[in-house]
């Protein structure tokens, strides 16, 4: 009877230190989500139910990375969003998917998610951590079955470490795997481009840089609302229709007062991010600058802001460039954490 | 005086807990009368369009009786038919006269981000290019059907207005109904699924898969499928 007694407290208390053990192994590393100085408080806090831990961060990361969530094996979400152009397809008009097939959009940069409220051009993605379920499935983007992804990481011993080290156990869900994701692609945050450095006052516009931000004042920025440079809203912006019939936002709202509405985007890193538009019909940013020189402003559904003819001389399409090129942000693409 | 308190609070937690009671709420799923199998069992509607199921989920959520007090509990069950259409749920103990529920995922779970569980995408019933769950879901096969493999494929969903598809529900309880019983069954009439408040005709509609006015014409009709079966 005590031989029973003292073995049956001998296992409690093995099993006592084993647990407090397993827990002790689980010491995340909390990351601070820092806010850049000037930029406003997101409007919706994606770390709130999902905590930043630098275990995290390296998981979404190597996911981020991971060719093997393709079908083929051959495309990961680095593919279409390379660091160099502020992680969109630089100087790609359409992106390539498994089976060498084309996507039908231009692949937008990610950058300061976390203060995006949808995702996509057509704002179809309500929320940064199921953003990943598009790409992976999408047949002209990864083309892979959930299923299948979730499987392939699971026989992977180095991913059921990480997972263990920044969830507290091996345990491998989609909800984890897009947490994952979100701490990664919500801490990619660009603010320490020329321009942020001029308005922390450390460093200086040139004259025409200066020119081009006046003109950029007075023209764009109701739209590119500094120091985001977009106000997330979604806007007809007299594009014509493509040869994919893409109607944008109307496809997502069913409402024909959306029609050709698309988001949108920031004009951070704009001198990598090229071509521009939905589609990347506009090679580099004086067409961009052209087309609302010529825009035709009796256009039905033309966004009201865009009404109002804008004169512009030659000259001053240069220097409104040479502002833009002033958002481009090197520490960003060259930040080594972000890169595998 | 604080004795007096915990006494008081201590009485009414053992009153609480022993005015509830645990009780099953068994969804059953029925075409023509008959229990639905996913199998080539074939299936006539309203309009006399044969049919075939091969896939049939829904979401049920925020399952709450109604009593002298109810309770506002957030819960979310998915019933497949092929699988599980059973609820495990606590009840108040005497004075139900009614359940009420909704079929469908409402708009805060549809944007909070990555969910598990039930609401696991794993599930196949989440859209990944718009964001937001399928309800309802039923696939299968008919004579009838225009669409390629002449498949049918009615995808349920849509959480912002004006597309809801969520729909909210009240079905009264008989009388100290579980006095007797540990079990509710509520029937799932899918007749009523192609006519009730809108009709649905395979031959036009064989696959509802996006949000818009078809889905919630058809979400409308979700109202009239579910009834407590009688007994006696």
């Amino acid at each position: 009877m005590i031989k029973v007694v003292l073995s049956f407290f001998i296992f409690i208390g093995l099993a006592l230190f084993l647990i407090s053990a397993s827990k002790k192994n689980y010491t995340p590393k909390p990351l601070p989500f820092i806010i850049p100085k000037g930029f406003p408080v997101p409007t919706k806090n994606i770390f709130a139910n999902n905590k930043l831990t630098e275990e995290g961060f390296q998981l979404g990361k190597k996911l981020f990375y991971d060719t093997r969530l393709s079908k083929d094996g051959e495309v990961s979400c680095e593919s279409c969003h390379q660091q160099f152009a502020s992680f969109s397809t630089y100087d790609h008009d359409l992106s390539h998917g498994v089976n060498n097939s084309f996507t039908n959009r231009n692949a937008p940069v990610l950058v300061n998610l976390a203060w995006m409220d949808n995702m996509h051009w057509d704002g179809g993605i309500n929320h940064l951590e199921v953003q990943p379920l598009s790409p992976i499935t999408m047949p002209n983007e990864m083309g892979e079955t959930l299923d299948a992804v979730l499987a392939k990481i699971k026989a992977d011993e180095n991913y059921r470490s990480m997972f263990k080290s920044a969830f507290g156990d091996a345990n491998i869900t989609t909800q984890r795997m897009l947490k994952a994701f979100a701490q990664y692609t919500g801490s990619l945050v660009s603010a320490n481009s020329k321009y942020d450095k001029v308005k922390r006052g450390e460093a200086a516009f040139i004259v025409p840089e200066q020119k081009g931000y006046e003109i950029f004042k007075a023209n764009c920025n109701t739209c590119h609302i500094e120091p985001l440079f977009t106000d997330n809203s979604f806007r007809n912006n007299g594009i014509s229709l493509n040869r994919f019939n893409d109607i944008g936002r109307q496809k997502i709202t069913l409402d024909k007062k959306d029609s050709l509405k698309f988001k949108v985007p920031t004009l951070r890193n704009i001198g990598l991010s090229l071509p521009y538009m939905h589609d990347g019909r506009f090679g580099d940013v004086e067409k961009v600058i052209d087309h609302y020189r010529n825009l035709d402003t009796n256009l039905v559904n033309l966004d009201p802001l865009l009404k109002k003819k804008i004169i512009m001389t030659e000259k001053e399409k240069k220097q409104l460039a040479l502002f833009l090129y002033t958002l481009t942000d090197t520490s960003f693409t060259k930040n080594k954490r972000f890169a595998m | 005086m604080i004795r007096v308190c915990f006494l008081l609070i201590f009485i009414c937690s053992t009153q609480i807990i022993y005015c509830q009671k645990q009780v099953y709420i068994k969804f059953e799923n029925t075409a023509n009368g008959k229990k639905i199998a996913m199998d080539e069992t074939v299936f006539t509607n309203i309009f006399n369009e044969q049919y075939n199921i091969s896939k049939l989920k829904y979401y049920i959520s925020n399952i709450n009786f109604v009593a002298l007090y109810t309770n506002k509990s957030k819960n979310v069950y998915l019933i497949d038919a092929s699988k599980n259409d059973s609820i495990s749920i606590t009840a108040p103990k005497s004075k139900i006269i009614g359940i009420q529920f909704q079929i469908g995922i409402d708009s805060l779970l549809n944007c909070s981000g990555a969910q598990t569980g039930v609401l696991d995408p794993l599930n196949e019933l989440f859209w990944t290019w718009n964001s937001g769950y399928i309800n309802f879901k039923l696939e299968g096969t008919s004579t009838s059907s225009t669409a390629d493999k002449q498949r049918i494929e009615q995808h349920i969903g849509g959480y912002k207005a004006p597309y809801k598809t969520m729909r909210k529900l009240y079905l009264e309880i008989p009388t100290n109904y579980f006095v007797k019983n540990k079990t509710l069954i509520i029937q799932m009439d899918l007749d009523k699924y192609w006519k009730a408040t809108n009709e649905i005709h395979i031959a036009e509609k064989p696959v509802i898969a996006s949000v818009g006015q078809m889905a919630s014409d058809a979400a409308d009709n979700f109202l009239k499928m579910f009834l407590i079966k009688k007994y006696d």
